[in-house]
């Protein structure tokens, strides 16, 4: 930061959020909550088979039930292009030839309740033919396995940039592949000693309580979507593709959302809802049960081999690491959280030479997407579970290790990326000292761990663009494409333009998203928009007050450089002149409105592996302690101790929030159960037999430590938060196990089965 | 399926509503869909969540998992109820001043859950707030934050109570 810089009035302080009393008293409103005269309800029938050919499909009967309005199987796709995907579009919008998963959509009925939508897809006869199933990254891959895909699905491979590529189908069910490489692979040589351990990662469900929904209707010929959704301006590119329909005549619209955490990314409901709607010419809701979302979307299991070279000293030398991620049964986008757990899976440390892969097999289970953290947290896992395996078998102690290899507050990443801008010791030092790391007690069945997690934030070649608005009276109008899915982003970005206004937050109106007229943006997610959306809005709300200026000290006869912007008047010496009389002057009685428009994009850098670098490190720093009890299993979390770097907050209350929720979050992944399947048959998927974590399950010793460490990329030197204290939760426990029983758990979750297993595996000679 | 309608009388948030409804139909839905009240939120539909909280007669309960005729005669509070001519309820005052929410949509069960313990108990220790807010899924929070404001509403009230 700036050593002159005023001092903040708004950045900086833990203010009420500007969405508190809608969300407090009932009144904000949420797709679910959007209603229209005549609306229809739709519901899906889902495949009972896991992998089967759709041999024959008939809905006569089901159109000529009470109620029905329009019925979609494979025969309504005519005209379309019916699937869609990130980068390869695998995904029919219902099943045409196959389906691949239980709970695949097959057919879709708009009626108008859904208990007569539910009875019209009773009627439907599907003939199936039942193919063999690969319900796990294993068997997917054996040689023998059935393929989920036997055609190449349409799709590309993006531009990678020094030391990464990407590459489809190079095996049986992979549908993606990321590399990266960087130094000498001779580098092993050298070293003392090599590691190599193979670590299991679990599948959690983002069990976002609103659920998937969407409400379609035609207004004359565009289409009027709103949508539960996080990345509505994609959404609208990939709906003109599916539905061969004009861009201009796609309106997506995005109110408040009740949470996504990842998964409210690209097509989910809004197929289905448009096509009844443009079938039936009414309005159609398409509200999924929580049920349905289980079978919708989930985070990514793995397996994750890492070999790590280090020299007798402790120094870091070499990795290596290959990932298996379980892709579901369609690659939705495999592929880009393959980009991230590869280039992630080293970890803030100095290395010499990497080498990575990560392949994304499909299998016939629910499809895997973007899921908090995205790739990081499974890398993560792995790579700081094997620090502290690295440290015992040297005899070190893991802090200590991990002083010794951490990367140094601008040091790049990788040869072409940016540098880390976290003083990472700082961190990692804070939470042990918070924990009472050095003095803990360990072994007899309590002890304690520490963890770093690390992902890069900001997103990858992302433009964001925002506009001001500032009307006769003062009010201000922020639009900006980053959704309020509960991050707090609409109080964030008020704050900033509040203050380079010089104005009280409430004079800023933050305007829910509506395709027409928001500003382009990519999406919520990654992370990003406090240091990319954020720095468009800075933009923004400086040109609107160029704008103002110039125009007051037009009207006042005198330079900008004379005046000041005091609230909604003009300061000029002791004289103070109200705005709105000077604008009504001018541009007449009836007003004005000034406007600043923004934009910012990373630039394209070949050396960059991503081909851009990095905007903003993410880092959350862990420290566990628990009890175990070595009788039946059980981890007793103790303390949990976590922080996260803002940079500069720009509202503490919010950070902590997300720092907390994301930290719980991680929880999930460490000792719940995460999601059962029993061969592709999922047994836990609903909300009663799903275990997330309840405010019972949080230890008295769960803190949560927000550093300002000033080094952000952002607006008054903010950085992305809200991901990265979930990333060392597991790693942390785990480590924490060991050092409280000696004992390594290398699978997710932690659970009592897994703790008796290890120890008997210990006991045996 | 459905059989005769049934009539319903009760009060909602003070108001006498009487209307008639289907055997099988479920009391969030008659808020949500007949009575224009959609601040009570849904979720798992299994009453495991506890999203869809309202106060039937002091007790917090599932709206999801409530026929509707089981309401007959009850006393019903939901979220749109608890301000008072603008003014916030304590427990909605300490979710705003305490940014006890994010995503928003397990708050307003979450505060009538609140609200149903400090009706109980009006200085409930934190162990105790922990124990009964457990009883509701936030995916959002981790709780932290929602405890303190519990504890702040709490306070809020004693104070109001004392003036
Ligand atoms: S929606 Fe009623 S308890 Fe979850
Ligand atoms: S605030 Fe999102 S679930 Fe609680």
């Amino acid at each position: 930061m700036n050593e002159t810089a005023p001092p903040l009035n708004v950045v900086g302080e833990g203010f009420a959020r500007t969405d508190a009393v809608p969300k407090t008293t009932g009144t904000a409103t949420y797709t679910v909550d959007v209603s229209f005269p005549g609306m229809l309800h739709a519901k899906v029938l889902r495949s009972p088979h896991a992998h089967a050919r759709l041999t024959a499909i008939d809905a006569t009967a089901a159109r000529a039930m009470p109620g029905v309005h329009a019925v979609i199987t494979r025969d309504q796709l005519e005209g379309l292009n019916p699937t869609y995907g990130y980068f390869i579009k695998d995904q029919p919008i219902v099943a045409i030839d196959k389906v691949r998963y239980i709970g695949d959509a097959v057919a879709a009925v708009a009626a108008e309740t859904e208990r007569q939508a539910v009875e019209a897809l009773e009627k439907i006869v599907v003939e199936y033919e039942v193919l063999p199933t690969v319900a796990a990254i294993e068997s997917a891959m054996a040689d023998t396995a059935p393929e989920l895909f036997e055609e190449e699905p349409m799709g590309v491979v993006p531009a990678y940039g020094q030391g990464a590529s990407g590459a489809r189908r190079l095996g049986i069910n992979n549908c993606y592949r990321f590399s990266y490489e960087t130094g000498n692979a001779g580098a092993f040589e050298g070293c003392d000693h090599v590691f190599e351990d193979r670590f299991l990662f679990s599948r959690d469900q983002h069990f976002h309580l609103e659920p998937f929904v969407s409400v379609a209707r035609m207004e004359g010929e565009t289409i009027d979507v709103w949508s539960s959704c996080q990345n509505p301006f994609p959404l609208r590119k990939e709906l003109a593709r599916v539905f061969n329909h004009p861009e201009n005549m796609i309106r997506v619209q995005v109110p408040y959302i009740g949470a996504g955490y990842g998964a409210k990314n690209n097509c989910k409901t809004e197929p289905i809802a448009i096509l009844l709607a443009k079938l039936s010419r009414r309005p159609v809701r398409f509200c999924m049960t929580m049920e349905e979302n289980f079978l919708t979307q989930s985070q990514h299991a793995a397996i994750l081999n890492v070999k790590t070279g280090v020299m007798a000293d402790g120094t870091f030398v070499a990795r290596s690491g290959h990932i298996w991620l379980d892709s579901g049964a369609y690659s939705d986008a495999s592929p880009l959280v393959a980009e991230k757990a590869g280039y992630r899976l080293p970890g803030p440390y100095k290395w010499k030479h990497l080498d990575i892969h990560c392949d994304c097999i499909l299998t016939n289970t629910t499809p895997a997407g973007p899921y908090r953290g995205f790739g990081g947290t499974q890398a993560s896992w792995a790579s700081e579970s094997q620090i502290d395996i690295i440290a015992r078998s040297l005899g070190r102690d893991p802090l200590d290790l991990r002083l010794q290899n951490l990367k140094d507050l601008g040091e790049a990443y990788v040869p072409g990326e940016s540098g880390v801008d976290s003083d990472l010791r700082a961190g990692l030092n804070l939470v042990a000292d918070r924990i009472g790391y050095s003095d803990r007690q360990s072994g007899d069945g309590r002890g304690m761990g520490l963890s770093v997690g690390f992902k890069d934030a900001g997103g990858v070649n992302k433009p964001a663009q925002a506009r001001i608005r500032i009307t006769t009276n003062g009010g201000i109008y922020l639009h900006c494409g980053t959704v309020e899915i509960g991050q707090g982003v609409q109080t964030a970005m008020s704050q900033i333009v509040a203050e380079l206004l010089n104005a009280p937050l409430d004079r800023v109106s933050y305007p829910a998203l509506n395709t027409d007229y928001t500003p382009f943006d990519q999406g919520t997610n990654a992370s990003s928009a406090i240091v990319v959306m954020a720095m468009a809005v800075q933009q923004a709300t400086l040109k609107a007050k160029q704008k103002v200026m110039e125009f007051a000290a037009g009207q006042l006869d005198c330079s900008v450089e004379e005046i000041e912007l005091d609230d909604w008047s003009i300061r000029k010496g002791n004289e103070s002149h109200p705005l709105p009389i000077m604008i009504m002057r001018y541009y007449g009685g009836t007003g004005y409105e000034f406007t600043g428009e923004g934009f910012f994009k990373p630039d394209i850098d070949h050396s960059a592996p991503l081909e851009t670098q990095c905007v903003s490190w993410e880092f959350g720093w862990g420290a566990a302690e628990v009890e175990v009890d070595r009788d039946t299993g059980l981890v007793n979390l103790k303390q949990l101790v976590v922080s996260g770097d803002a940079g500069q907050a720009i509202n503490p209350l919010v950070c902590r929030g997300q720092d907390e929720g994301s930290a719980i979050m991680g929880l999930t992944g460490a000792l719940f159960p995460c999601m059962i399947y029993d061969g592709p048959i999922l047994m836990n998927g609903n909300g009663l037999d799903y275990r997330v974590p309840l405010a019972t399950d949080i230890p008295d010793g769960f803190v949560s430590i927000l550093q300002e460490q000033g080094h952000g990329p952002g607006p008054f030197g903010a950085k992305s938060l809200g991901e990265g204290c979930m990333l060392p939760v597991a790693s942390a426990i785990a480590n924490a196990i060991e050092d409280a029983i000696g004992v390594r758990i290398r699978e997710l979750p932690l659970t009592p089965e897994r703790v008796l297993a290890a120890i008997d595996d210990a006991q045996s000679p | 399926m459905s059989g005769e309608l049934v009539y319903l009388t009760c009060r909602v948030n003070g108001e006498e509503v009487s209307l008639h409804v289907r055997p099988e139909e479920i009391f969030v839905d008659v808020l949500r869909d007949r009575l224009a009240a959609t601040g009570t939120k849904v979720a798992c539909d299994l009453g495991a969540c506890g999203a869809c909280t309202i106060i039937v007669n002091g007790n917090p309960t599932a709206s999801c998992g409530l026929f509707a005729w089981q309401a007959e005669g009850a006393d019903i509070q939901t979220i749109e109820g608890l301000a008072n001519n603008g003014n916030l309820d304590p427990v909605q005052r300490a979710f705003v001043e305490n940014s006890a929410f994010q995503c928003g949509y397990c708050t307003p069960g979450m505060i009538m859950l609140a609200r149903a313990l400090i009706d109980r108990d009006p200085a409930p220790s934190r162990a105790d707030i922990r124990n009964w807010m457990g009883a509701n899924i936030c995916r959002c929070t981790g709780y932290e934050m929602i405890i303190e404001a519990v504890e702040k509403a709490a306070a809020l009230q004693q104070e109001a109570c004392n003036e």
